[in-house]
């Protein structure tokens, strides 16, 4: 890692690689009616290797930020205006990408082993399934709901909020005893939200049971209508493409924010108990740290991550239901974690983007080429995701445990003290 | 009396680990708790510290009851300790392990620490400074950067003081800080444990096996044996205590100096 | 809901609850025993136990049956073949996914997310062979195997002969393993590595070796569980483990874990517990609280119990050494 200092710089590189990118996408959005749709899936591989060298080159931060900026604010979407499957593929590992940056507090910074992971998710998914859709009719008078989409964007802090205290109140008790019990009282949390999800709907119908939660597509009533009808009727692009190029926007903007949020989290004094927590349990408490506290602000953020999430989910997927949040769903976003790297953030949004990929494009393509083949359709990869995360994640315990790419602990420096923001404002 | 414990007993099962032992602490004093291996020295440090609850007794620091605090309660109100086999955060550097110690005087909240206000900012700040100031004391300055888990055995035992006094401690309890030190690294420890007291007025309790670390800079020094405290008193007059060197040494050997055999120090 | 019905019902769902409470216990032996050895939780176990379930009834149904022989002597070979196989395959696991991460002292989060994996290994791997389009695997009720849907009437209460089977069976494991533990060299030797495994070493006792063998044994238990599972529900499938294992893990922790009576004593409990409220439940609220909510029961004691008593019923409570 220290060698990069000795590469040559490839700034200008990565640049001129992202603007050619971009102009071939931009070529493609004018010729889309002559373009075949597998044309596109190398210009997608084009657009992933600039991410890829824009990490791993030696470039400078204008010309990674350029990289960055460039394909995901760009790039992408424009490719979602030709073909809406990879867009639904990027907001959909964007999705996942928050949701593992919050385990990851949970499971990578303070090392506890969450396995209900899915049940927060499930909070927020319903709590804005059930007042976004018309579900709440069924037990509240006065045929108020479905509520205006744009209250989305209070329910995402609400969702925040319920999935935290939910989270605290079920870690207080378990966080008391010792860690292993964790992992199996989740276990137990993640079925339970299921069962909940799946029986109430009786005595009054509040999850309405197995058949789960619909939200109608309304563009009058869908969250940031106000901005994507009149974009939509001036660009000529349909509602549901420049719908979904919002909502990846949107969700792209909420990873960032998680990553700012969990990375100055693990650059604070939080962060630091929490390595320190992981490290040796007695000696952190001996240093001051209260432990049950420290575990349950860790066991607390992750949870809200997922409750917010949860809500974008069901406002982008417009459909849940209790499957969508069982046991196979918690263990999808731990091997997102793990197969990136426990603790690291770009590992774990690595982590998020392959698994992703992997489930929605490359497992479905071996599908059907079985089925153009006549093979048996019990090969039909598809059918067994749990076999995948299942060797993710052994293979990453035993062979890399530190996952792909490996946690770089920023360490506090005195040098800080001289430079950058901690030096400013100083005599 | 900065510490005063009185009758503490500690009892796991049926067997006595601690035995009404009293105990007093001046200010700005080195006392050194002595005894043959299994004397329940460490026990007795654990129920200082919170790790254990005594069985019955009164431990009051400050005047202020201890009883029932968890660990990290005691450390905030002001004891810090190292550990017998050397517990560092080992993934962390040095600079960070002392940070570490800072988390009970920091002030940043979790909302502060995502905002990156002037709070947060003004907190790293001074716990860098205040930890550049530790990592001075201790000679550990130049191995900032280094993972501690790398720091060589004598280091990693003077991290942990430094660690420790990062807590702002009125009181420090070392378990055996000069163990496993070779005699130039003992001298060294012994003169930073004086300076403890002297520079930076802290009053320090130790357990120790090198009877002549004990010898030289104890201002009293207590002896336990079964967990009972059988001496108590002056460097001197404990070493010429009968039954302290009977405890050392078994009945009928009371003749010769004690202080040699207990140099290797008691098994983990 | 009259008090006839309320009585009416009470000793069959007793003996109901007792019989469930035995797998369970059985089950949580699995656990217990490997974190009595090794203070780390085998999350592969309800595989093992489901693998145990599916050997033992397709052995049953493709080559015992065709034999003529009285079922319940051909139920005794599947179980046997069945401890065999489950047995192996604790072993296997631990060989391939636990030791190498032992050997190299990794931290405790490393082995548990390998089990993990390893469990959902474990499903797959079993509907790839079953056939995922049809992946349940019925037990045989035809014929002679009308034996077991037979009641015995006791006057208070009828019971089946599936569960005196149950009943049986597990009475028989629980006093072998009780005398392979308290009374045989071997059981002293694993006992003594639970208490303390680098002494033990110095004692000449193979710890290695007593490793193995509690998987060994912990996954035969689980593998004889699995058959008398698909024996009283009808059925085994690739999904079947998920549930009790849950439920066993809940049992040796009421009991308090490492204890092999607390397991016992966890799983009669826990069985009896939730049969009663997946009884009684909806029939007190007519069906508005349906029978799925056991589970929430059985997880609510889970809680109850880590809050008011973490030790267990019959744990002690250890404190770590400083």
């Amino acid at each position: 890692m220290k060698h990069t200092a000795s590469l040559p710089d490839r700034s200008m590189l990565l640049i001129a690689s992202t603007i050619i990118s971009g102009i071939i996408a931009y070529v493609m959005i004018l010729q889309k009616n002559n373009i075949e749709s597998y044309f596109v899936t190398p210009v997608v591989m084009f657009f992933c290797f600039n991410l890829y060298f824009a990490s791993a080159w030696n470039v400078s931060r204008v010309a990674k930020i350029v990289a960055f900026v460039g394909v995901l604010f760009i790039g992408i979407p424009m490719i979602g205006f030709t073909n809406s499957l990879y867009l639904q593929v990027a907001v959909t590992i964007c999705i996942f990408a928050a949701m593992s940056l919050g385990l990851n507090v949970v499971v990578g910074f303070a090392g506890l082993l969450d396995l209900g992971y899915a049940a927060f998710f499930a909070v927020g998914a319903y709590l804005w399934a059930i007042f976004g859709g018309t579900q709440a009719n069924e037990f509240i008078a006065g045929n108020l709901f479905p509520l205006n989409g744009n209250l989305v964007f209070i329910f995402i802090p609400i969702a925040l909020f319920v999935a935290a205290g939910v989270g605290a109140l079920l870690g207080l008790p378990v966080l008391k005893v010792k860690g292993d019990y964790l992992a199996i009282i989740t276990l137990g949390l993640g079925e339970v939200i299921r069962v909940l999800a799946n029986n109430l709907n009786k005595p009054i119908n509040i999850t309405n049971g197995s058949q789960g939660v619909r939200i109608a597509p309304n563009p009058e009533t869908s969250p940031l209508a106000f901005i994507t009808v009149p974009l939509s009727e001036a660009t000529g692009i349909p509602f549901f493409q420049m719908q979904l190029t919002m909502y990846y926007v949107l969700v792209l903007l909420v990873v960032l924010a998680v990553v700012i949020f969990t990375s100055r989290l693990d650059n604070s004094r939080i962060g630091r108990a929490w390595v320190a927590m992981r490290e040796d349990e007695v000696a952190a408490q001996a240093m001051g740290i209260p432990l049950v506290r420290t575990k349950l602000i860790a066991f607390a953020t992750g949870a809200s991550f997922a409750g917010a999430m949860g809500v974008l989910y069901a406002a982008v997927i417009g459909f849940i239901n209790p499957n969508d949040f069982n046991f196979e769903r918690s263990t999808q976003i731990l091997a997102m974690v793990v197969l990136g790297g426990l603790g690291s953030i770009p590992g774990v949004i690595f982590g998020a983007a392959i698994v992703v990929s992997l489930n929605q494009l490359v497992l479905v393509e071996i599908s059907r080429v079985i089925g153009l083949l006549n093979l048996p359709p019990r090969f039909d990869p598809t059918q067994y995701q749990q076999l995948i995360y299942g060797v993710i994640l052994i293979s990453m315990m035993i062979v890399r445990p530190k996952g792909l790419i490996p946690a770089k602990r920023n360490p506090a420096k005195l040098e800080n003290l001289e430079h950058g923001e901690l030096a400013k404002g100083v005599k | 009396m900065l510490l005063n414990v009185e009758k503490a007993r500690k009892v796991f099962g049926g067997l006595v680990a601690v035995n009404d032992v009293t105990f007093q602490v001046p200010e700005k004093t080195i006392i050194s708790v002595i005894g043959p291996n299994g004397a329940g020295k460490t026990t007795f440090f654990n129920m200082i510290t919170g790790i254990y609850q005594p069985t019955s007794g009164v431990i009051n620091f400050d005047g202020k009851s201890l009883i029932g605090l968890r660990p990290d309660e005691v450390t905030t109100k002001g004891i810090a300790r190292t550990f017998q086999n050397i517990r560092l955060f080992g993934a962390m550097t040095t600079l960070e392990n002392v940070l570490v110690g800072r988390h009970s005087r920091a002030k940043t909240s979790y909302l502060d620490a995502i905002l990156h206000n002037s709070t947060y900012k003004a907190d790293e700040r001074a716990g860098l400074l205040r930890a550049k100031e530790l990592l001075e004391f201790v000679g550990l300055l130049d191995k900032r950067d280094e993972l501690a888990a790398n720091l060589p055995y004598g280091e990693q035992r003077r991290l942990e003081i430094a660690r420790a006094l990062a807590t702002n401690p009125k009181l420090i309890l070392l378990d055996e800080p000069t163990a496993g030190m070779n005699p130039q690294e003992t001298e060294a420890t012994k003169h930073l444990i004086r300076r403890l007291r002297d520079d930076q007025g802290i009053t320090v309790v130790l357990i120790e096996h090198d009877m002549r670390v004990v010898m030289t800079i104890s201002d009293n020094v207590t002896v336990l044996d079964y967990g009972t405290k059988i001496a108590e008193g002056l460097p001197h007059e404990v070493r010429n205590n009968p039954q302290v060197i009977e405890a050392y040494l078994g009945r009928g050997a009371a003749a010769g100096e004690f202080g040699k055999t207990a140099e290797g120090g008691e098994a983990a | 809901m009259s008090a006839e019905l309320f009585f009416g019902l009470l000793p069959i769902t007793v003996v109901d609850g007792l019989s469930i409470g035995l797998m369970y216990a059985m089950i949580a032996l699995g656990y217990t025993m490997v974190y009595g050895v090794l203070e780390f939780i085998n999350f592969a176990h309800s595989e093992i136990f489901m693998v145990g379930a599916v050997v033992g009834v397709e052995l049953l149904v493709n080559l015992l049956v065709p034999t003529g022989l009285h079922p319940l002597f051909q139920l005794v070979i599947a179980i046997v073949v069945a401890a065999a196989v489950a047995g192996a395959l604790a072993v296997a696991i631990e060989r391939v996914a636990y030791r190498p991460l032992r050997v190299r002292n990794a931290p405790k989060l490393v082995p548990l997310i390998s089990a993990i994996g390893m469990s959902l290994l474990l499903i797959d791997v079993m509907r790839l062979i079953l056939n995922p389009a049809n992946p349940n695997r019925p037990f045989p009720t035809a014929g002679s195997y009308d034996f077991f849907s037979q009641q015995l009437d006791l006057g208070f209460v009828a019971i089946n002969f599936k569960t005196i089977t149950v009943f049986v069976v597990v009475m028989l494991m629980l006093a072998g393993l009780v005398y392979l533990v308290n009374y045989t060299n071997l059981g002293r030797a694993i006992r003594a590595v639970a208490q303390d495994q680098s002494t033990s070493s110095l004692m000449g006792i193979n710890v290695s070796n007593i490793i193995v063998l509690t998987f060994f044994i912990g996954g035969a238990l689980g593998g004889v569980a699995g058959v008398l599972y698909a024996l009283k529900y009808g059925v085994a499938s690739p999904v079947m483990g998920f549930i009790p294992g849950l439920k066993a893990f809940t049992a040796a922790v009421l009991g308090g874990i490492g204890s092999i009576p607390g397991a016992v004593v966890g799983g009669l409990i826990l069985g009896l517990l939730e049969t009663l409220a997946g009884t009684y439940l909806p029939l007190m609220t007519q069906d508005q609280i349906g029978t799925e909510y056991k589970d929430i029961v059985a997880f609510g004691l889970l809680i109850a119990i880590l809050i008011f008593k973490p030790a267990g019923l019959l744990g002690k409570a250890v404190a770590e050494k400083v």
